[in-house]
């Protein structure tokens, strides 16, 4: 086999560091509680989007060109449709939960999903 | 070996780096999250400095990904910033390994470690042009695709090279 001792220690500590980083991106999803979605372009809040059952807001952002249509529904925020060339934000698809988030590059867009609620995790967050 | 050969044969190989990393834009892989790619080119770099040390490596990594960028029409885009501190990193990052830890890491491992630390310069990047440090949620899910890839391009590369012919 071509691995040495020290390939294999690397590629362990970086299977318990991303199964950390996995660990904790999951301990730290709330679906319970008050959430809603922000949205930044270029860094800059645009606004927020209430996620509950039940309702339904529609925001688009840009202009006829490079632009990103964003669809809250039922406690649920999406990119439903973007002309950006990699269409990575549509693709992924229904975020409903802290710190879920969906990110368009090419445009500078994120949508972050946060909670109302004061979390009792947020000195370590911070 | 003369200086012209050496042209030559680098230049080849920036051919074959830039045709891997045009060409592994197309491929769509079954994950939505931004940055995951194969890292074909990567073998290339490997080889290099196998053979020939860092600064011709990062020579063709860098034209590999202007070329490559050139190929695929995302010139001077955020991919275009994304692949090229990439790439840089990853190179940089493979060299040093080759050259301080090679008998105790194998051309496998160097491999892995760049592919980490291309995921690592690329996330980097995506938070400043973004503006937002949350992208670093991706980095576990990155980190745990470069391992077999990583992987992959690291044998590769040390097929390749134990294949190769001694000639100059």
């Amino acid at each position: 086999m071509l691995l040495t001792k020290a390939d294999k220690w690397l590629i362990a500590a970086l299977l318990a560091a991303s199964a950390g980083g996995i660990g904790l991106n999951l301990a730290l999803l709330s679906p319970a509680g008050a959430q809603e979605a922000q949205i930044y372009r270029d860094g800059t809040l645009v606004q927020t989007i209430k996620l509950r059952a039940g309702y339904r807001e529609e925001l688009r952002l840009g202009g006829t060109e490079r632009y990103n249509l964003v669809v809250a529904d039922d406690g649920r925020v999406r990119i439903a449709a973007a002309d950006c060339p990699d269409q990575l934000c549509v693709r992924t698809g229904w975020v409903s939960a802290a710190p879920q988030q969906i990110v368009c590059l090419p445009y500078r867009v994120v949508i972050k999903v946060v909670s109302t609620a004061p979390p009792d995790v947020d000195d370590i967050t911070k | 070996m003369t200086d012209t050969r050496r042209l030559i044969i680098l230049g080849l190989f920036v051919a074959a780096a830039g045709v891997l990393h045009a060409v592994e834009a197309w491929l769509p892989l079954p994950v939505p999250v931004p940055g995951v790619k194969l890292g074909l080119a990567n073998i290339v770099s490997l080889v290099v400095i196998e053979l020939y040390g860092w600064r011709p490596a990062l020579a063709v990594a860098v034209a590999r990904v202007v070329l490559g960028s050139l190929l695929g029409g995302a010139f001077l885009g955020p991919s275009f910033a994304l692949g090229l501190t990439g790439a840089a990193a990853s190179t940089l990052a493979m060299a040093y390994a080759h050259a301080r830890w090679r008998p105790a890491l194998s051309l496998v491992g160097v491999s892995v470690l760049g592919a980490a630390v291309h995921n690592l310069a690329q996330i980097a990047v995506a938070a400043l042009l973004v503006a937002s440090a949350a992208i670093f949620w991706y980095l576990p899910y990155l980190v745990l695709f470069a391992l077999p890839t990583g992987l992959a391009t690291g044998l590769t590369a040390a097929y390749f090279l134990a294949r190769l012919p001694r000639v100059g």
